[in-house]
């Protein structure tokens, strides 16, 4: 801002002040319940005890749903990035025509709700090896993630020059998968990265698609959080906590890639 | 002939480029819902029939869906509202570190809503939440069963958590866009504040609250883990009912679930169409 210091209006700072209350509450309240010993009627917990913690990693479900998540969330990163990485760099490369038809591809899982898509995948793919299978699942969580990889990655391309840098390659003598891993791939790492750890944090938190497709059969992190709301707060406190902090990690990776972006971005102007 | 075979093959073959993309959304996004659509209207044999629909029209499913319209449209409202106010107060923040740290805190909560955060509320304001028993404890004051975080208004509560954040990120950049000149110059001619937000400064919004009260609705219509996490069978929502007909856990006669599930897509489908057009329209109109 060019203006000389402002201060904030009271009615703003009391605005702001009441959105903090309502988004840090809830959280804060789960990360303090998830460590208290005895906490019912006063402002802050009586004493604190990790006792819910050893307790959840004891569970016989605890370290098998944490794996499950893992599996399924880093095989949707991978598998998204092989997907949509080289199409929307073909798109923007040699096929410009076809935008329209791949941005209505990323926009489409948005409008399909993920009761309906898991409903959909089941009704299709009822026979082995594919149903109610790991298999599905990731396949469902592709669908539901891919626009998260989409939008960074496509952005990223739109930013450099794909059709100059291609041609150069070429004409160099690389190879087309020499030209995307070499050439292109390098240049849109802020746009890759962001997307794929987008990807993660959102695939790890779902629980509506893990809970339909595959169920008991193959238990996710969410799913086992919810399973335990029902039997035991402070254990689901404890689940809940991890949660949050995964989300808050990937959340800080993709802000200070952003960060970084920019400020390359900016000196590059400066000069 | 063999000049124009080569010519059109010059001209397809960067399309085989798509050909693994294609596949994919074919088999896990495009055939599984026009199976599901066709399995909507017919019977089990195979003949069209629009019984499925018909079985829709039962009070228990109307009441799901008339249930699932009226939390979307409530809490899209309050989204919009609230977070037209917020993001008016983020925008005019004089520190500019302050001022991003709100917009990615937006970013997070908005993101990482579902089971995590349904259970966050219940740890708060549960029967025996924290603010419930401080509440009742140090104030007196009894909440339940006047409220409840398991029914619908503690649905609402939970859900504007989501939906404000989202609007927040959308109004933001439509505050951007009012230039500080046409501000100066309607308050040079003599308007006052009011008059320049009531004749200027909302219309150029409008267009941007409506697209964004149109996604928010959207985004609430097909949540699922927070209402399955908060209430259960308690309530009967669209999306409850339809996890319900793929999990078993009610007895549903068989191709509801599948009419539910089309009539919930159409439903989404116009939502996300809307937005689309409305932000296409605005991009038009600003060049």
């Amino acid at each position: 801002m060019n203006q000389t210091a402002r201060r904030p209006s009271p009615s703003g700072a009391a605005m702001i002040g009441l959105f903090l209350a309502y988004m840090l509450i809830p959280i804060a309240a789960t990360y303090l319940f998830s460590v208290a010993t005895k906490w019912d009627a006063t402002i802050l917990p009586e004493g604190f005890t990790t006792e819910w913690y050893v307790t959840a990693f004891n569970h016989a479900y605890f370290a098998s749903s944490l794996t499950n998540s893992f599996i399924v969330s880093l095989s949707a990163v991978l598998i998204g990035l092989l997907l949509v990485v080289p199409t929307t760099y073909w798109v923007h490369a040699r096929l410009t025509g076809a935008k329209p038809l791949l941005e209505l591809l990323m926009i489409l899982p948005f409008g399909i709700p993920t009761v309906v898509l898991a409903l959909a995948l089941i009704r299709v793919y009822s026979f082995p090896p594919l149903g109610r299978s790991p298999f599905l699942l990731i396949g469902a969580m592709i669908v539901f993630s891919m626009p998260f990889m989409y939008r960074p990655v496509s952005n990223s391309l739109a930013a450099i020059n794909v059709r100059i840098l291609t041609e150069a390659a070429y004409n160099l003598g690389a190879s087309t998968f020499q030209v995307l891993g070499r050439v292109i791939a390098p240049n849109i790492m802020p746009g890759i990265l962001s997307g794929s750890l987008l990807v993660f944090a959102t695939v790890f938190a779902e629980f509506t698609l893990a809970n339909l497709i595959t169920g008991a059969g193959f238990k996710t992190f969410p799913v086992l959080l919810v399973e335990f709301t029902r039997r035991d707060g402070r254990v689901a406190a404890a689940l809940a906590v991890i949660s949050f902090t995964i989300a808050w990690i990937a959340s800080l990776a993709i802000l200070g890639i952003a960060r970084r972006g920019k400020t390359t971005h900016e000196t590059v102007r400066a000069r | 002939m063999g000049l124009f075979a080569l010519k059109s093959r010059q001209r397809f073959a960067p399309w085989l480029g798509l050909v693994p993309f294609l596949a994919f959304c074919l088999a896990f996004e495009i055939i599984p819902i026009i199976v599901l659509v066709r399995g909507s209207i017919s019977d089990s044999d195979g003949v069209l029939t629009f019984a499925n629909y018909q079985r829709v029209s039962a009070p228990l499913y109307v009441r799901s869906l008339w249930n699932s319209i009226q939390l979307s449209a409530i809490t899209a409202s309050l989204g919009t509202l609230l977070g037209l106010f917020i993001g008016y107060a983020i925008f005019n923040w004089p520190s500019e570190r302050f001022r991003e740290s709100l917009i990615a805190l937006s970013d997070v909560t908005t993101n990482f809503a579902g089971a995590p955060l349904a259970f966050a509320f219940i740890v708060i304001l549960g029967s025996n939440g924290v603010i419930t028993l401080l509440f009742e404890r140090q104030l007196g004051l009894e909440l339940y069963p006047a409220f409840s975080i398991y029914s619908y208004s503690g649905l609402v509560l939970a859900y504007v958590y989501f939906q404000l954040p989202l609007m927040v990120l959308l109004i933001i950049p439509a505050f951007a866009g009012l230039r500080r000149e046409w501000r100066e110059s309607a308050l040079n001619l003599g308007a006052s504040t009011r008059q320049y937000w009531r004749r200027i400064g909302m219309p150029l919004l409008l267009p941007s609250l409506l697209s964004g009260f149109i996604l928010l609705f959207a985004n609430a219509f097909g949540a699922y883990a927070t209402a399955y996490t908060l209430a259960g069978s308690r309530l009967s929502l669209v999306t409850l009912q339809i996890g319900f007909s793929v999990t078993g856990e009610v007895r549903h006669e068989p191709g509801v679930g599948d009419a539910l599930a089309v009539v919930s897509l159409i439903t989404m489908g116009m939502c996300v169409l809307a937005y689309q057009l409305l932000n296409l329209r605005m991009r038009s109109e600003m060049r």
